[in-house]
């Protein structure tokens, strides 16, 4: 169902919490969701909301992403930054339909997060960042 | 264009809590005026990140540089080369027959630690810090196109061999590739010796319109940019892009292509950044670039050099500071004044500084200039 306008989802949109600019997600049913845009003009997806389409200057509606997305690049971070304790997994993932997403993942979670795998979002961390987890 | 370097300077880098900043930029402006037979400048263009309101002015009033307009210029890891860019093109348009462009940074006084990421960003705020940016991009190469954990290492050898020979570098040391892949993990696959630390800086460079000195560097192109989008639409890593087009654009300018370059000194923030960029600047195919290192091609005694001066891994990476440090040292090196580390024959030079840390984009600036000739 990825893509589907938010109206359309089951709950209402989360909203943004302050200032955070982190992608909204939340369930939609029993699925995490990127509450994201999309260009009704050209068709550009993202993971935020914006003010028009960074590519085509068109109106952008509400739209969903996720769960699923293949990663399309990952590392493991072994330093502390800000207040993230390592080790922490990082990857790009490309949502099925979707944007780009930068996520979290557990190094030492079960299955494998490399790039090609595919996985799914699995919800935030308690630090608020989108989580994802190995699919099969 | 008509614009020359008619002289360049810098501070030694490294960690130099002790020395104030103003009297790292006092050296380097001294060298660069000394070394350009000139006392005064009709306007300053300064390249800082981190530093604090009014040090521009604070600065230059120190070596009675006032009364002229002064212009502060962020644009994270490529500031300077951006202030270099921007004096190069207003002398060339006329605005001023002689500019001053001027790099600085005191990391020391702003952490020990990589870089906090900026929390207002939204990948930033996730933890993306610098280190893992370019560790994604070297997964990415890794699996796409087979990199190896040895050809990363290797960039930094090189690296640190080449800056054995820079009294100036931050970091002079003869490291095997067991040496690096065997230092601490940082961001899987980049160990702590494939990263560059923090330093402190300065540098300058005197630029104005042509004056019949031989010895003047002319400055062939130098084209800026932003990076565009950077999204599930594009199918390179981060920063290539931006850098490609830049160069592009800088080789039409300069009517030469890569081939013609004789040495180069480009933004090797972490050993993938230096494989991407000289592919970006079309010295390899994309996804060959570490096949350069192999065949010695950008070492010392290669066909192109690469980084004579240890590059950021090992001269230093004073982010505001960096990009002029690259002009210095293409400027020493096509003027012959590069001692131990000459590159023989050098006529033609290229700098490249790539700035990021914004997310969304391939780049918050990129800079390619091309010297000489």
């Amino acid at each position: 169902m990825s893509g589907l306008p938010a109206e359309i989802g089951q709950e209402p949109a989360p909203q943004p919490v302050g200032n955070d600019p982190r992608p909204v997600i939340g369930g939609v049913g029993t699925e995490m969701m990127v509450h994201g845009a999309r260009c009704v003009a050209c068709g550009y997806t993202l993971a935020y909301s914006r003010p028009r389409c960074p590519v085509c200057g068109g109106r952008l509606e509400s739209a969903l992403y996720g769960p699923g997305g293949s990663v399309w690049a990952c590392t493991t971070v072994r330093i502390a930054i800000s207040h993230i304790q390592p080790p922490y997994g990082l990857a790009y993932v490309d949502l099925d339909s979707g944007p780009r997403v930068l996520a979290h993942f557990d190094p030492a979670g079960s299955g494998s997060v490399r790039v090609g795998s595919s996985v799914r979002l699995a919800g935030l961390t308690p630090d608020g960042n989108p989580l994802i987890e190995a699919v099969g | 264009m008509n614009a020359f370097v008619y002289g360049v300077g810098s501070s030694n880098f490294g960690k130099q809590p002790e020395i104030r900043v103003e009297d790292l930029a006092a050296r380097a402006i001294l060298e660069a005026l000394s070394a350009a037979e000139v006392d005064t400048v009709e306007a300053v263009y300064v390249g800082t990140v981190f530093g604090p309101p009014g040090l521009s002015q604070r600065v230059l009033q120190r070596v009675g540089i006032t009364r002229v307009p002064v212009l502060t210029i962020e644009n994270t890891c490529a500031s300077s080369t951006t202030a270099f860019h921007e004096a190069v093109t207003a002398v060339d348009a006329g605005r001023w027959d002689r500019a001053l462009a001027l790099g600085l940074e005191k990391m020391t006084s702003v952490g020990v630690g990589p870089i906090e990421p900026e929390s207002s960003d939204p990948e930033a705020r996730s933890g993306m810090a610098l280190p893992a940016i370019y560790a994604m991009s070297a997964s990415r190469y890794i699996a796409c196109f087979g990199l190896t954990e040895t050809q990363l290492a290797s960039v930094s050898v090189k690296n640190h061999r080449q800056a054995l020979a820079n009294p100036r570098a931050q970091y002079r040391a003869k490291l095997s590739v067991e040496d690096v892949l065997s230092s601490r993990m940082i961001a899987d696959p980049l160990t702590l010796y494939q990263c560059c630390a923090i330093s402190d800086g300065a540098a300058a460079a005197v630029i104005g319109k042509d004056r019949g000195d031989r010895t003047d560097v002319r400055v062939r192109a130098s084209a800026l940019r932003s990076g565009g989008l950077w999204d599930y639409r594009s199918a390179h890593v981060w920063g290539f892009e931006v850098t490609r087009d830049t160069a592009q654009t800088a080789f039409e300018q300069a009517a030469l292509a890569p081939q013609d370059v004789d040495v180069f000194e480009v933004h090797d923030a972490f050993t993938i950044a230096e494989i991407v960029a000289t592919e970006a600047l079309g010295l390899a195919p994309e996804g060959r670039g570490g096949e350069l290192v192999d065949s010695g091609h950008t070492a010392m005694g290669g066909r192109q050099p690469v980084n004579p001066s240890g590059g950021l891994l090992s001269r230093g990476h004073p982010v505001g500071a960096t990009g002029l440090a690259q002009v210095a040292e293409i400027v020493w090196q096509l003027s012959g004044a590069a001692a131990d580390r000459q590159v023989d024959g050098a006529r033609i030079g290229l700098v490249e500084t790539l700035g990021g840390g914004t997310a969304g984009i391939d780049g918050n600036g990129c800079v390619v200039t091309v010297l000489g000739g």
